[in-house]
């Protein structure tokens, strides 16, 4: 039995936080090894440790046998260790041949015949095509991460870190990879998966490494384990299935699109002919690869977009000609995708943030100013409401981590008078219970009459958490036949555009 | 006729050996608005230089200077993280007020004017030459494609274990060169220094760059551009046109004007490099 990777004892400390505790990690040689936990359990620093992207204040690594230590990623490249990351690190702007090389170029003059002779054969081993001088933005994402696997290759890295490698894909795309995967492994590659999609580990691991605040839980042999235990160790506590039993009745139509046409970047038709109704009580779920056209659905909705042709009625009245103020008069009520950009403004405190979208509304504007009582009242609600962990109302947005401010972006949607919810990625850089509570929120809301619309890359969360789920692909929103409003199969089908 | 394309080659000269300095700084992902204070330093430093030790002193001695400054960016904006527009105009001032003070004191009044310098045809060749190198250093070369990857994304080249802090050292070196020759050539031309005699060269240079959409060739032709308009406006200025005499300030606003047009023009088609800015 040899071991390609054996981290032993290996401690991180950011600041006063310590990200890893003492964490073991065995791999064996040819195997594909799951390295599962929550956001934050560890899994990306422990991996980045491995890939020299950080360095371990304690601890000792060996690779194939050897003793290491990492100053950067170029040493553990050269180890023969490679990595790649949860957001791809293909550079849009450069050819797909430029981005294959970059970094291992062989010389300091290129030669491209050469490079893509060997790309051209790298690519025909795992039967993957590409055209090689084409920019990488042209890729889909599937494409993108085919081309992550032929740039380790490229650097014959022999132990492979890949970090979240099916969060972009579509169910189809992401058996391919796995395919490929067995494939490399059969070849004597090893593997390293982090995910937090269990079935993968229990369709295509053999071991499996539970991680949890920072320390190393329980290590299994895949075959002598389940998806519930495996869950229990990763929550630390049996989690609650969320409860669907409570019967709802649709009721009046709170949104309706009609043949929506909008135009997107580049002049191009970023939704085409979409129609969509959303009755009150329901959570929606919209599907589909990055790209495929949520983003402009949802700036549509919000009233960010001009909207070339279509209707769009929102709570009975016609309201393409509102703006997003008088949308969110109207009882819209948003959850953007990006935090950071879109959601709050870091530098302001949580008290100012909580009006922050709301504050034309009563109680936070009193006689055309904000009234400060009212908006620390409502703040702290906020705050509660999904147990944001904060220092103090009066300090900074920046102060509170990714994942609490998130809590409160989510919270503050639902706080006042919430008729239509727009939530794009809701549960972004949330753990399993904060997934849960936010959409244990949203459906309590909808419960009251409200409804939700649910943009989500994460095909899996949806079909748990929504009533009914459509998809999108390439523009277009495709509803499944009723039966199958819930069916895996036939909306991962309709995510890629086939029927 | 001839005389046209003779001041279209010398006014474009220092406009694309400065916008190829913006090119290696802007592609690494470094803005670079000090383009103006290098080249003004470049020129005073070599017009004092030029007095004891000739053309040669006058050349390394502008470019040392140039370099000296385009360091400082880098320092200031890699290492201390200080934002690239601030540090960019912190330079431009230094080099406007520090240029007018070394002058006052160091001059020397017998070495007025008419300082020795390299032959102009120099300048133009590498003018000529310099894009087209570029050209091929980003296209062929992995220095080149270090850079572009830099700039477009440095925290994904990071990840391909380049260190994006050297690979700006470099271009930013490259930069203080090529901006140091152009401030040189300024005063080899004229043959003394006077007071801000960048007069916003380097701004130009920049908007050339833009309008090139950060490529070397193209941002080439939009300073040949630029140069043909400030050679117009040498030959036309005072003849009259449609039967009215224009007022010599219109003349020269020309180039101004022709730049602020075509940037309104083209800025629309967003060509910049996606890592500009960023640490």
């Amino acid at each position: 039995m040899s071991f390609a990777v054996r981290l032993l004892g290996i401690t991180k400390r950011f600041g006063t936080v310590t990200a890893l505790d003492r964490v073991d990690l065995e791999v064996e040689q040819g195997a594909i090894h799951a390295l599962v936990g929550e956001n934050g359990a560890g899994k990306t620093t422990l991996m980045r440790v491995l890939y020299g992207a950080i360095a371990a204040d304690e601890g000792s690594m060996e690779v194939e046998g050897n003793t290491v230590r990492f100053g950067t990623s170029r040493e553990a490249i050269e180890a023969g260790v490679g990595m790649v990351s949860q957001h791809y690190g293909i550079i849009p702007e450069l050819t797909c041949l430029q981005n294959l090389i970059l970094g291992a170029e062989g010389g300091l003059v290129l030669k491209n015949k050469v490079a893509e002779e060997r790309a051209q054969s790298l690519a025909a081993r795992m039967g993957f095509t590409f055209d090689w001088h084409a920019e990488a933005s042209t890729l889909s994402p599937a494409g993108a991460q085919k081309l992550e696997i032929l740039k380790l290759l490229w650097r014959n890295a022999r132990i492979m870190i890949l970090d979240e490698p099916t969060a972009m894909l579509s169910p189809a795309d992401a058996a391919a990879l796995f395919e490929s995967l067995h494939r490399l492994a059969n070849e004597g590659a090893t593997i390293i998966l982090v995910t937090h999609r269990l079935p993968e580990v229990l369709d295509h691991c053999s071991r499996v490494t539970v991680l949890r605040g920072g320390r190393r839980i329980d290590e299994k042999l895949v075959v002598d384990t389940n998806g519930n235990e495996l869950a229990t160790l990763i929550v630390g506590e049996a989690i609650v299935e969320p409860d669907r039993s409570q019967p709802f009745e649709p009721g009046t139509t709170l949104l309706q699109i009609t043949g929506l046409v909008v135009k997107g970047d580049h002049g191009e038709q970023a939704l085409k002919e979409v129609n969509l109704t959303l009755r009150s009580g329901e959570v929606l779920g919209i599907a589909g690869v990055d790209g495929s056209g949520q983003r402009e659905l949802f700036e549509a909705i919000a009233g960010l977009v001009q909207t070339q042709h279509g209707s769009m009625q929102m709570l009975g009245s016609d309201c393409l000609s509102w703006d997003a103020a008088e949308r969110i008069r109207n009882g819209l009520r948003l959850i953007p995708e990006d935090r950071h950009a879109q959601g709050v403004v870091e530098d302001w405190s949580l008290d100012e943030n909580a009006a922050l979208g709301l504050q034309r509304l009563a109680p936070f504007a009193n006689k055309g100013r904000v009234d400060g009582k009212a908006r620390f009242e409502m703040a702290e609600q906020i705050a509660d409401r999904f147990k944001t962990k904060r220092g103090g109302l009066k300090l900074p947005m920046s102060s509170l981590s990714g994942g609490n401010q998130q809590r409160f972006v989510a919270a503050r949607a639902l706080c006042l008078n919430a008729k239509l919810i727009l939530a794009f990625q809701p549960a972004r850089g949330l753990d399993i219970k904060g997934t849960q509570q936010v959409y244990d929120g949203i459906r309590e809301a909808c419960r009251n009459g409200s409804a939700a619309l649910v943009v989500s890359f994460d095909l899996d969360e949806l079909l748990e958490q929504c009533d009914r789920v459509v998809a999108m692909n390439n523009g277009k929103l495709l509803e499944p036949r009723a039966q199958d409003s819930l069916d895996r199969d036939a909306i991962g089908r309709l995510m890629v555009g086939a029927q | 006729m001839l005389n046209l394309l003779v001041l279209t080659i010398l006014f474009s000269t220092p406009l694309i050996l400065a916008a190829m300095g913006g090119y290696t700084s802007e592609r690494g992902g470094v803005i670079n608005i000090g383009l103006e204070g290098m080249m003004l330093m470049a020129a005073c430093v070599g017009a004092l230089a030029a007095a004891h030790y000739g053309p040669v002193g006058q050349m390394i001695a502008g470019v040392v200077a140039a370099t000296v400054l385009s360091f400082v960016h880098w320092l200031a904006t890699q290492v201390y993280h200080i934002d690239h527009v601030i540090s960019g105009m912190a330079i431009n001032a230094v080099a406007a007020g520090g240029t007018n003070f070394l002058y006052l004191k160091l001059s020397d009044p017998a070495h007025g004017s008419g300082l020795p310098h390299l032959p102009i045809s120099v300048f133009c060749v590498a003018g000529i030459v310099v894009p087209f190198l570029l050209w091929f250093y980003s296209r062929q070369t992995r220095g080149g494609l270090r850079l572009m990857a830099v700039g477009s994304d440095p925290d994904k080249a990071r990840l391909m274990g380049i260190q994006p802090i050297r690979v700006r050292l470099f271009g930013l070196l490259a930069t203080g060169i090529l901006t140091g020759i152009a401030g040189v050539e300024l005063v080899a031309y004229t043959g003394v220094f006077t007071d801000n005699m960048t007069s916003g060269r380097g701004y130009i240079a920049l908007a050339a760059l833009i309008l090139g959409g950060w490529r070397p060739l193209p941002t080439f032709m939009a300073c040949v551009v630029f140069g043909f308009f400030s050679a117009l406006r040498l030959q036309l200025q005072g003849t009259p046109l449609f039967g009215a005499q224009l007022p010599s300030q219109l003349w020269a606003a020309l180039p101004y004007l022709v730049t602020i047009i075509a940037l309104a023009g083209l800025l629309g088609r967003n060509r910049t490099p996606a890592g500009l800015g960023k640490p």
